[in-house]
């Protein structure tokens, strides 16, 4: 019995009283090298489950252990040295290029130095070049598309040479083609089980597709973990997302796919 | 400028190199530019010590420090400017906005009105209530704008503009009653005044200045990450409440030694920042350095023309950053907007 | 032994003095010591300027400020700036041996600068009349014409006996002199003016305490209902001061009786030998059966 990567026991946690709380007794493990997929209604605590676990809110009750030590234990540079997370976007205005963007996931290496060192600009190429941005890198990042600017965050998210990934909506505001890319390269990254890869996100098609586990959030808890065939069930989606849903299995991929049932006139 | 990829150490010390070859030689100019007529052999004739005299007091008593203050002034409220710029992310974001400029400026007036003034002791102690004031403000602003530790931006920029509207509507009240003889003496300080000081306040100013330089100068990498918003740079590692705290330290630290040795000078900590951005992009590595010299430059300027331009009469320094430097900034902002953003 | 002492007590007395060196005590109480008469004199003071022309040591004056209109000769000299903020580097260049400064209109920041840069500072401060006269004998011994200032002193005292003998023994009108009209300034107790005024034979309703020149409430002036109003003019000002808002105010008594006056403000505000003038005028204003003349106004 391996140590999970990560390894969630009984984290609570609320903003401010008397809003209840945003999380309550949740416990999870993932496991080193697959891909997991974080599901749920918005509102249900993801968002901020993505927050407790890069260190940017700390568990009011619970401990989360990354590789059986205690997150809380750590600095944020050393816990960044090890979990990266790709943000849904930057905020507009953002002026750097996307060289400059992917040095910046560097910092934690070397949080001292004032400038970046050759093997920094050497991580960042390489991060660079396994995503596909490295002709663009001389680009202004408010310049490109959506679907390029998502690569080059997740450019900067490897340069950390994170052992855990945690993307938050990758696919909230990308095209078609962008999110088909995007699991491509998710998929690719994840392939020789290096990476262990968590990925919060609302699209259940999406999370289904590449994740080898799930887990569905609703109010604060964990409704259910396990495979997507086993999570994505019609009862309890329902129950957790309180309408009508019909699952099916995609064509090509037989992974489970959701169908929402509209209501009629 | 905005160039071949990201910087280095070497590009860097080659551009403030540049920088401050230029800052020389706007300061030795400054030497040989006055309202006593000091011919050029004789400016050079007191540099190399040949000679003594009214030239020499010229000169050496009278321009030189004023140059080295103007210098000091400028680069301090400009990185206070470009410091604080980064960490609102927010263009307008300026010395005066943090409260401590008013709060320097009351405890000065206060000193004055109150009658402090007799001797040489005190230019220290007039500096020393500027400082009195400037953090009696910067305390005030912390403490209205901090909740449960942190320090959010927004708030802190309405707590800076707040206190200093409070402290400015004091001053108001100061002069409206002050005696008429120190009336003048008070509202000439209050635009702004460079005016030779003795060296061991110029070498107080000058240890106040490094300090907080180094406060904001030091932390300009994690500014840059901040720019990718606080969460994100909070995943990448930066502690971004310490961050806000060293910032807001370090800008009121520059701006309450500006203000306490020259008096209160608008639109440098607000132009000289934003210009360079403009210039030299968006790296606060580069921004940040180049302003402190960039700023005392441009002050320098403004001050040998304030001088120099109705002589023998002097006009305040402010009348002319103001005057010079919107125009200027005008022009900078249409010919290159798009390229680049605080 | 007695005759020993004696005879070395003689010997030091008979001992030559330095050559005219000169030790004086200006009006803040500094002592200062000049190795010789100043010949170089640079005035921050027009009231001073003025005194130093009246005294004909104004071939010693190398240096005044903008302000320095009186007499015309002045103008014609170097001027270093405001009074406010004098241009160090003209002063410097000007090679003065001594500067007068007061402490009512000039920077605390110049004198430092000054004491900085080791040139002899004179501080001036005159309060009231004597003291005025008092500083033109002071000048006089300063620069080595100690005659003619006792000469136009005794002048000055003549010509204001003569003021005073005329009004003497008649009722005291009150008077309200407008130092500037808005915000309203009015001179308080102590103040040149009002110790002019009581000269002149009024009594200045604003004398009652506070600073010398204080900020006061146009009602509580006209609630004391002046019989003589007189409005300063300042040599700054291209116009008269402006006389139809006072005019309007037509229950108070000197309006009702048609004694609104205006005065050249320099000729009571600057310490200077034309306080004197100031003085007749402000008599003839107050009490114009006194001189035989029509009240007029200038």
């Amino acid at each position: 019995m391996t140590v999970p990567l990560v390894d969630c026991q009984q984290v609570t946690f609320a903003y401010g009283a008397p809003a209840g709380f945003t999380l309550r007794d949740l416990s999870f493990e993932v496991r080193a090298g697959e891909t997991f997929g974080v599901i749920g209604p918005n509102a249900s605590g993801k968002t901020t489950l993505v927050r407790l676990l890069s260190r940017v809110l700390t568990p009011a009750a619970g401990r989360i252990a990354l590789d059986g030590v205690d997150l809380a234990a750590l600095s944020r540079a050393a816990v960044a040295r090890q979990i990266a997370v790709v943000p849904q976007d930057v905020p507009s205005g953002f002026p750097h290029t996307v060289e400059e963007l992917v040095l910046m996931g560097r910092y934690p290496r070397s949080p001292r130095r004032f400038f970046e060192s050759e093997e920094d600009r050497a991580a960042a190429r390489r991060a660079m070049e396994s995503v596909g941005v490295l002709d663009l890198r001389g680009a202004l990042l408010d310049r490109l598309s959506g679907g390029e600017r998502q690569r080059a965050m997740l450019a900067r998210a490897l340069a950390q040479e994170p052992r855990l990934l945690v993307l938050d909506e990758p696919t909230a505001h990308l095209d078609l083609r962008y999110q088909a890319e995007c699991a491509g390269l998710l998929r690719r990254l994840g392939r020789d089980g290096r990476l262990t890869i968590v990925l919060v996100s609302h699209d259940l098609g999406f999370a289904a597709e590449l994740s080898d586990r799930l887990m569905l959030v609703a109010a604060g808890a964990a409704v259910r973990v396990g495979a997507p065939e086993d999570v994505l069930e019609e009862s309890i989606l329902e129950a957790a997302y309180g309408c009508r849903v019909i699952v099916d299995k995609h064509p090509i991929s037989r992974r489970p796919t959701v169908h929402l049932v509209y209501p009629p006139a | 400028m905005r160039s071949a990829g990201p910087i280095s150490g070497a590009r860097l010390a080659l551009l403030l190199g540049g920088l401050a070859l230029l800052v020389l030689l706007i300061a030795v100019g400054s030497l040989f530019i006055g309202s006593a007529r000091v011919p050029p052999g004789d400016v050079m004739a007191v540099l190399a010590s040949r000679v003594k005299g009214v030239d020499q007091v010229v000169v050496l008593s009278l321009r030189l420090p004023r140059i080295l203050v103007a210098l000091l002034a400028g680069g301090a409220l400009a990185v206070a400017g470009a410091g604080f710029q980064a960490l609102a992310r927010n263009p307008l974001a300026e010395p005066s906005v943090l409260g401590v400029s008013s709060g320097a400026a009351f405890g000065v007036v206060l000193a004055q009105v109150m009658g402090l003034g007799g001797g040489l002791v005190e230019t220290v102690g007039l500096a020393a209530c500027a400082f009195a004031g400037a953090l009696v403000a910067g305390v005030a602003v912390y403490l209205i704008a901090a909740r449960a530790g942190a320090l959010p931006v927004h708030t802190l920029l309405l707590a800076g503009v707040i206190v200093g509207i409070f402290f400015s509507s004091t001053i108001t009240v100061l002069i409206s009653v002050v005696d008429f003889d120190r009336l003048g003496g008070v509202i000439h300080w209050l635009l702004g005044n460079l005016s030779p000081i003795p060296p061991r306040s110029l070498a107080v100013f000058a240890a106040l200045l490094a300090v907080g330089g180094w406060l904001v100068i030091g932390a300009a990498r994690r500014l840059n990450l901040l720019t990718l918003g606080e969460e994100n740079a909070a995943q990448l590692g930066v502690d971004a409440e310490a961050l806000k705290r060293r910032i807001f330290a370090g800008a009121a630290l520059l701006t309450s030694a500006a203000v306490a040795f020259a008096g209160p000078i608008g639109f440098v900590g607000l132009i000289v920042p934003q210009a360079l951005r403009l210039l030299l992009g968006p790296d606060n590595r580069v921004v940040i350095p180049a302003a402190l010299l960039g700023g005392g430059a441009f002050l320098l300027l403004a001050d040998t023309l304030a001088r120099n331009v109705i002589a023998p009469a002097e006009l305040s320094v402010g009348v002319i950053t103001a005057f010079c430097g919107a125009p200027f900034f005008i022009y900078l902002l249409r010919a290159r907007t798009g390229t680049a953003q605080p | 032994m007695m005759r020993f002492l004696a005879a070395v007590a003689l010997a030091v007395a008979l001992l030559p003095a330095p050559a005219r060196a000169l030790t004086v005590t200006d009006q803040a109480g500094r002592q200062i010591t000049l190795p010789a008469a100043p010949a170089r004199i640079i005035s921050l003071v027009p009231s001073v300027t003025e005194i130093l022309f009246a005294i004909g040591a104004q071939d010693r004056l190398v240096g005044v400020t903008d302000f320095c209109d009186y007499p015309a000769e002045a103008r014609r000299k170097p001027h270093v700036g405001g009074m406010l903020a004098p241009s160090l580097e003209g002063m410097v260049s000007l090679k003065p041996e001594l500067v007068v400064v007061t402490n009512a209109g000039n920077r605390q920041e110049t004198f430092d600068q000054l004491e900085r840069l080791r040139i002899p500072v004179y501080v001036v401060n005159p309060v009231t009349v004597s003291d005025v006269l008092d500083l033109m004998g002071r000048l006089g011994r300063l620069t080595d014409r100690a005659e003619a200032a006792d000469r136009a002193v005794a002048v000055l005292r003549e010509r204001m006996r003569e003021v005073t003998a005329r009004v003497e023994g008649r009722p005291r009108p009150r008077v309200l002199y407008v130092l500037w009209p808005d915000p309203l300034m009015v001179p308080g107790r102590g103040s040149l003016v009002s110790e002019l005024i009581a000269l002149a034979g009024g009594e200045s309703v604003t004398a009652d305490g506070g600073p010398e020149y204080r900020r006061y409430s146009l009602e509580a002036a006209l609630a004391r209902n002046p019989e003589v109003i007189v409005l300063a003019s300042h040599s700054s000002e291209r116009s008269p001061p402006k006389r139809d808002n006072w005019e309007r105010l037509s229950r108070v008594p000197a309006i009702a009786a048609g004694r609104l006056y205006t005065i050249n403000g320099d000729l009571t505000h600057r310490y200077g030998p034309r306080i004197v003038d100031g003085l007749e005028r402000l008599a003839r204003l107050i009490h114009p059966e006194a001189f035989n003349r029509a009240e007029s106004s200038r």
